[in-house]
């Protein structure tokens, strides 16, 4: 981890030095602990307190499309950004997408061990006092008042990481290599297939359940990179598709179309999830159009910045079993 | 703007007498013709579906499916022109792709599959556009009213 | 009426559908027209029918469309009660004198409200409904009437005959009513003249063995028309005259009037049977538990999906087909019923009916006669106008031409193609006039501003009783009184009427309406008509909705009024809501490439190709093989006995020599893009052809590929033989095709002129020592209907029946001892082909009658066919072991039809031929703006059929081509561009290539010009950026929230 950390530093340095970015985007440690915060740094600024680690979970790009407005003219130098596997593949898609010019972006690519999840350990903690974080390549010790805890990393990852095939970068100028968990990455993803075999009203029961502790705050929006509309669907008046309230339905409308907004174009990357702050289990959710787009469509989003997105073309033969025929 | 007239009436849970009211997006070059093909044929079909023409299967943001289901109807329907049969070349083809991620979204969420449901139908087939208006119709009166996922619903607090 | 020959200008004669389709073409092409009709309005018998096979299109629905565009048409003269006096000079500088009837009333202030009418104390028959019910002295002569203005009939009018009443001029409020009109004399000066005039109905008294007006229950098939039309005496309830009950047993004879020597019609009268099938399906619409006779000869179902239509009256309408000649009628005098008398199975039957309806056929009559002299026109026996098979729509006199039943009797989109193809043919006679410039005005839009309250007015048709019957039209109407912004809401009896034009003008402008919902038929036929009507009030026609009521409500729903009735409610508040949230579009200009592609060099292309070229348009003619002729090269003479060769090269010589026409021989569409005025389309020259064009300047250019940009396409792609696959053809070498057997006679036949007694056949595959002396066959079988009507061509293949009878009289002249027996199912030689099945018979030619399900069988022997058929009339099996087996075989759609539907975005029919915009009114037209199509690629058709639509299609063309502009779609889409991120989504997904991205803004802009209106980009868009105008989401969002 730390050797990681001091190869970005040095890095990011050079590339300062070089005068190659005028900004560089990275983590720094968070106000709370088990958390970073992302970093705008210029030369002015210490890099040393760039930090890598296993809770460096925001997804960088998200930032990309509003600190470069216009994706066609290329900037007189490019924003240098730290990148996990699915941090790149947002950026992919941004630049599929006409939100960004490749040429100004500097990326450093880090192959990701796979972030942990705060909020996991944070239930084993029983709601005690923290007063330092270590970690090594396989865990996290946590330092209480009375002592310290042990997490395996492996088993406190969050939901997206378990599942993810692909932990390097898809894209980027410089690559760091780090230790990645050989994880299996598994279509369709276990939580989709395990909730797709419960009854229909049953899934129904456990989505409106979920949804229906959202506060309408949109922090899972305003995560997403892919969520760079100038208006949101939510917030339009003309045509006015959601109402103000946060009544039920119009929740469950909410979420369902940021969701199909998302078909074919969302990473996995769980920055929705990791944002909300009503814990609700969006990926749950969100996943399983990734599944599907894979398998009806054969298509993985931000793999590759050549490939058509499904929703952009189609293909004469596209399976139509769904299509009600007269009995 | 919105009414609320006799919509407190249809809206009894008894499946019995319950009719319910389907929204139909059809393409106007082919679906909304053979729907006038089947009345010109005097094709009889139950009166519960309600016609939206729109120029293109195309044309149906999936927002609308979900909006009119959020908004008081049981069911609906979206019909366009057979592949290959686009007036607009295409628009059925995207459609087509857009529709299948929905409708495997909705039933993965828990909404019964009959509640939504898309169909090709040509300018020459007013019998398969009633003998389709049949099927949606007793799917959705086999269903019963949507009660889940519906505005007015929630605010008597039937659902919750 | 001031004469100025500055312009083009063509005379029509005859109001009717013909007359109408021929009027508006040519106005659309910018002649100008005078159309000249005998009666008060035009319509014709069209619009005294109730619905049209195989459709079942209410009649008058389709038409009155027509009817008012052509009344309102700028280029359109219409002079009714007027007829021709005299016409002098030759083409193109005809001298006419019209003599027009006084109609008592002024044409200019007539409102046609109905005051008068309904004030008038005396009733006199109601033409319009044949006499079966009354109307007034003074009256509208029907509701759809164009002009919608009264007449006074002298002869029954009280204040003429006694000088005392003018009741109606007391009430006619805008003093229309003029008892001192005289007739006037009106002089033109045209460059042609349209000859549009139909045939009379037979009168059956003359057949007084089946009892008209002998018998009360005894109708015919045009009063039954009206019997069965809401709008007619019974308002559409199938009553029978006697007692007005409703009939239990219906029975139809068909053919009266026509295909009878007796009475001298021996022509068939080709709609009549498809009229009888057409009525059957729709009586059982109106009753229940009723059963329906058609007693005739054959069943002649010709055309595009008639034989469905026939087997759905037999399987799903109680109806039963009766193969016999009805003998004599008489009457049960206890119950008024006709009892049918006719011999079947050799038994006499009788059968009593509660009603019994004459199907009546056309004829000629004195007028007719007097009219042709007048014009120097020639006639046939008939009475029909004299006309050739290769100039189908030309009469004997240069510069007039025929479109329509008066030259032979005949359905309506065949009149319609007629029509079309006379405007065509008057428009070369006129190509060196200057085009009429047409100025249309309109009042200056009314201003909407996006603050205005909306001010909605609906209007509600009863549609006669379409809608009325089963939508409790009042309630729908006090209903949508009460929904917010409107402020007028009204039943209508006809919305699509003039005078209800007129009065929702009135509306729009006594109440400021600023949005209209018109609640009626359906949008598809009927929207264009209200849109006009706003526009001619000022008002911008995009500030209109249309709720379906009945298409897709009364229609459908006709048990469950109640049911039918909330539904209209939902769907005119809908429309209310939608209506409200629509805004003033305007259109676009689109300047069109004056060319034209002509896809196929048959008959049908190279007709079209110099339909174009003479009149002044470029055109490409591409044909797939390496020469010019298609079809008909293999067609060596037509039933009328007329040579094709002469006419096909002199056909193809005045194309090759056209210095408009670029022929490209041995090439094949690649690839066409674009639309309507602006197309671009790659040809590909095949490699083992010639490889070759045409320059302008007849040069020959070798190329591989060309591009062609044109401003419309005619399809013209032909159709093929089918190969048959049974009765051991391609086995057995007494097995021919009847074009095979064509071509050997083809070449006996001038040899066998020349002298020599006998003669052998050298040449040609199928020559053997079998046939090559036809003085040696003894006798010959021809199996009918090879490959149509079955499983795999379930369509009637129309030109197989005459060209049996064709090659059999010639078989029959070369030698005569032959023995020629025809099996077959229904002999379908509809119309003045009836007259060469006669000669058949005649001449000896023998037909033996098969069902569908016992087709004749052959049995292969060492040296000799058997062919075993099982004959109806005598239920016997016949066998047979000819020297010729010649196989009637169909005509099917050409394979690469589907390439081509695909590349144009036109529809291909159930059978895989061109599926034309509409059946009966737009025979040649598809529903893409631009593409027309002709020839067998429509469907199978004879030589003159496919001339006059090959004609047709380039005379709609025209109606293109002769503008320098046409409008673009209203309904385009548009961008939000404070929305808009430029995300290329649906620069990538437009199919038209319509929108590209501001590369300074990053943002999408439409191209209006190519944008079609199809919404998908609108659909696909996350951020709502991208919208379609008329359909923006807060419009359809409006909708949603109204059910």
């Amino acid at each position: 981890m730390r050797q990681i950390e001091y190869e970005i530093i040095n890095t990011v340095e050079k590339l300062f030095a070089d005068k190659k970015i005028d900004i560089f985007i990275g983590y720094k440690k968070g106000t709370l602990s088990l958390q970073t915060s992302p970093y705008f740094l210029s030369e002015q600024d210490d890099v040393r307190k760039l930090v890598w680690n296993s809770f460096c979970s925001n997804n960088l790009a998200v930032f990309i499309p509003r600190i470069i407005p216009n994706s066609k003219s290329k900037e007189s130098k490019p924003v240098g950004i730290l990148c996990k596997g699915c941090d790149s593949r947002s950026l992919v898609g941004l630049i599929k997408e006409k939100q960004i010019n490749r040429d100004n972006l500097f990326i450093i690519g880090i192959s990701c061990p796979g972030i942990v999840d705060r909020r996991k350990i944070l239930s084993r903690l029983d709601g005690k006092e923290i007063i330092g974080i270590d970690e090594d390549a396989d865990s996290i010790v946590v330092k209480l008042k009375d002592g310290e805890k042990r997490f395996e990393k492996e088993e406190y990852l969050c939901e997206s990481c378990l599942n993810c095939a692909h932990p390097t970068p898809s894209i980027y100028d410089v690559l760091i290599r780090g230790a990645v968990y050989s994880l299996q990455a598994i279509t369709p993803d276990p939580i989709t297939k395990d909730f797709s075999s419960k009854p229909r009203e049953e899934r129904w029961k456990i989505f409106e359940t979920e949804v229906s502790k959202c506060i309408r705050c949109y922090a899972c929006r305003d995560a997403c990179p892919n969520c760079y509309c100038k208006e949101c669907f939510a917030e339009q008046t003309k045509p006015q598709w959601l109402g103000v309230s946060k009544g039920l339905s119009e929740v469950i409308f909410y979420h369902i179309v940021r969701i199909l907004h998302q078909a074919g174009r969302c990473v996995d990357c769980g920055a929705c999830v990791r944002a909300c702050p009503m814990d609700i289990n969006l990926r749950l959710f969100t996943r399983v159009m990734v599944d599907e787009v894979k398998e009806r469509f054969g298509y993985e989003p931000g793999i590759s910045l050549k490939d058509t997105p499904p929703l952009a073309t189609f293909s004469a033969d596209d399976k139509q079993e769904f299509m009600t025929e007269p009995e | 703007m919105k009414q609320s007239d006799n919509k407190t009436i249809r809206r009894s849970d008894d499946k019995t007498n319950y009719e319910p009211k389907i929204v139909a997006f059809l393409c106007n070059w082919c679906s909304y013709a053979g729907a006038d093909l089947a009345g010109v044929s005097r094709f009889q079909y139950p009166p519960n579906i309600r016609v939206i023409r729109v120029p293109c299967s195309g044309r149906i943001n999936p927002l609308y499916i979900i909006k009119a289901l959020q908004s008081g109807v049981d069911g609906v329907l979206v019909s366009g022109c057979h592949p290959g049969d686009c007036h607009y070349i295409s628009g059925n083809l995207f459609a087509r792709r857009k529709f299948a991620l929905m409708k495997k979204f909705l039933d993965y969420l828990g909404i019964e599959p009959e509640r939504v449901q898309f169909s090709w139908v040509s300018a020459a087939e007013g019998a398969r556009f009633a003998e389709i208006i049949k099927k949606v119709t007793n799917d959705i009166k086999k269903l019963g009213p949507l009660t889940y996922f519906r505005k007015d619903f929630e605010k008597t607090g039937k659902v919750l | 009426m001031k004469e100025m020959n500055s312009h083009k200008k063509v005379m029509v004669i005859g109001g009717g559908i013909a007359g109408v389709q021929a009027a508006l073409d040519l106005a659309d092409s910018g002649v100008e027209v005078y159309l000249i009709e005998r009666s008060p309005s035009i319509g014709g018998r069209m619009a005294q029918l109730d619905k049209t096979f195989p459709t079942n299109d209410c009649s008058l629905c389709i038409l009155s469309p027509k009817l008012v565009e052509a009344g309102n048409h700028p280029c359109i003269n219409i002079i009714t009660n007027a007829t021709v006096e005299k016409v002098k000079g030759d083409a193109p500088h005809f001298k006419v004198k019209i003599k027009k009837e006084p109609r008592y009333v002024d044409e200019a202030k007539c409102t046609g409200c109905g005051i008068c009418m309904a004030k008038c104390p005396v009733k006199i028959p109601d033409t319009y409904n044949m006499g079966l019910c009354d109307t007034k002295c003074i009256h509208i002569p029907f509701p759809q009437a164009v002009p919608a203005v009264a007449l006074i009939d002298k002869d029954h009018c009280i204040y003429f005959r006694r000088g005392k009443c003018r009741i109606c001029e007391k009430f006619c409020e805008p003093k229309a009513i003029d008892f001192n009109q005289k007739e006037k004399y009106i002089d033109l000066e045209v460059g042609s003249i349209i000859l549009a005039v139909g045939l009379t109905e037979f009168d059956a008294v003359l057949k007084d063995e089946y009892g008209y007006k002998i018998y009360p229950n005894v109708v015919t098939s045009m009063e039954f028309e009206r019997i069965l039309s809401a709008s007619g005496p019974t308002q559409g309830h199938v009553l029978r005259p006697s007692d007005a009950k409703e009939p239990k047993r219906i029975a139809f004879i068909q053919c009266v009037g026509s295909r009878d020597t007796q009475i001298g019609n021996e022509y068939c009268s080709a709609f009549c049977c498809m009229q009888a099938a057409k009525d059957a399906i729709i009586i059982t619409e109106h009753l229940s538990d009723v059963e329906i006779s058609v007693f005739g000869m054959d069943i002649r179902a010709y055309g595009k999906d008639f034989d469905k239509f026939i087997e759905r009256a037999e399987n799903e309408h109680n109806t039963r087909f009766v193969r016999v000649r009805v003998s004599s009628v008489d009457v049960d005098p206890v119950n008024d019923n006709p009892i049918v008398h006719y011999e079947e199975d050799g038994h006499v039957r009788k059968e009593a009916f509660d009603l019994l309806i004459l199907s009546v056929g056309l004829r000629s009559t004195p007028q007719l006669r007097r009219l042709s002299a007048k014009l120097g026109i020639k006639l046939d026996e008939s009475g029909f106008v004299h006309t050739t098979p290769f100039a189908p729509i030309s009469t004997s006199r240069p510069g007039i031409f025929v479109c329509g039943t008066f030259s032979g009797p005949k359905d309506i989109p065949e009149s319609v193609i007629e029509a079309s193809g006379a405007a065509g043919s008057a428009g070369v006679i006129l190509s060196g006039f200057p085009n009429k410039e047409i100025v249309v005005e309109y009042p200056s839009e009314i201003p909407i501003n996006d603050g205005d309250r909306p001010k909605v007015g609906v209007f509600v048709c009863h549609c006669g009783i379409n809608i009325a019957a089963t939508v409790n039209v009042k309630q729908v109407v006090e209903y949508i009184a009460t929904l917010p912004y409107v402020v007028h809401s009204q039943a209508m009896l006809f919305a699509c009427s003039q005078d209800a034009q007129k009065l929702i003008t009135e509306k729009i402008h006594e109440l400021g309406l600023n949005r209209v919902v018109v609640a009626a038929c359906t949008p598809r036929t009927h929207e264009p008509l209200f849109q006009e009507t706003l526009k001619k009030s000022g008002l911008n026609p995009y500030l209109f909705e249309f709720a379906n009521i009945r298409d897709q409500c009364s229609w459908v729903h006709q048990k469950e009024p109640e049911k039918a009735t909330e539904k209209a409610k939902d769907l005119v508040k809908m429309a209310v809501f939608k209506v409200i949230n629509l805004e003033p579009l305007s259109k676009m200009r689109l300047s069109i490439n004056k060319n034209s592609l002509v896809i196929g060099g048959g008959l049908a292309g190279v007709t079209a190709a110099l339909g174009l070229a003479e009149q002044g348009y470029h055109v490409d003619l591409v044909e797939k093989e390496s020469e010019l002729g298609g079809n008909l090269r293999h067609i060596p003479y037509t039933l009328e006995g007329e040579k094709t060769g002469p006419f096909l090269k002199s056909l193809i010589e005045r194309v090759n020599a056209h210095p408009l026409i670029a022929v490209n021989c041995g090439a094949e569409i690649e690839e066409i893009n674009g639309f309507i005025g602006d197309y671009k389309t790659t040809i590909k020259f095949n490699t083992n052809s010639q490889k070759y064009q045409y320059s302008e300047l007849g040069m020959i250019e070798p190329k591989e590929r060309k591009q062609i940009e044109h401003g419309i396409i005619i399809v013209a792609t032909g159709a093929q033989e089918y190969q048959p696959t049974e009765y051991f053809y391609g086995e057995d070498k007494k097995v021919i095709t009847q074009r095979e057997l064509e071509k050997i006679l083809a070449q006996v036949n001038p040899l066998r002129q020349a002298g020599p007694r006998k003669l052998k056949v050298a040449n040609g595959k199928q020559s053997d020592n079998l046939i090559a002396d036809i003085d040696h066959l003894s006798s010959v079988v021809m199996i009918q209907c090879v490959g149509s009507r079955d499983d795999k061509n379930q369509y009637c293949s129309r030109v197989c029946c005459s060209t049996a009878v064709k090659n059999a009289l010639m078989l029959k002249q070369l030698a005569p001892r032959v023995k020629v027996f025809i099996l077959y199912r229904d002999v379908r030689t509809y119309g003045m082909k009836e007259l060469y099945y006669k000669k058949a018979r005649e001449s000896g030619v023998i037909f033996i009658q098969y069902d569908k399900d016992e087709k004749p069988e052959v049995i292969r022997n060492e040296n000799s066919l058997c062919v075993e058929v099982k004959e109806k009339i005598m239920n016997k099996t016949l066998q047979f072991t000819p020297d010729l087996l010649v196989l009637s075989t169909g005509i099917i759609p050409n394979s690469d039809n589907k390439f081509l539907s695909q590349t144009l975005k036109v529809p291909l029919g159930t059978d895989g031929f061109f599926l034309e915009a509409h059946v009966k009114l737009r025979p040649v037209d598809f529903a893409t703006d631009g593409v027309f199509v002709c020839g067998l690629a429509h469907y199978p058709k004879d030589i003159s059929e496919t001339i006059a639509q090959a004609k047709a299609a380039a005379s709609r063309a025209l109606t293109v081509l002769s503008k320098d502009e046409i409008e673009a779609e209203g309904k385009v889409a548009y961008i939000n561009e404070t929305r808009c991120s430029g995300c290329g989504l649906c620069v990538d997904i437009c199919a038209y290539r319509a929108i590209e991205l501001d590369p300074e803004k990053n943002i999408a802009v439409v191209n209006e010009a190519l944008c079609k209106g199809c919404g998908t980009c609108a659909a696909s868009c996350r951020s709502s950026a991208i919208n379609l105008k008329g359909f923006k989401d807060e419009q359809i969002l409006a909708t949603l929230a109204a059910i």
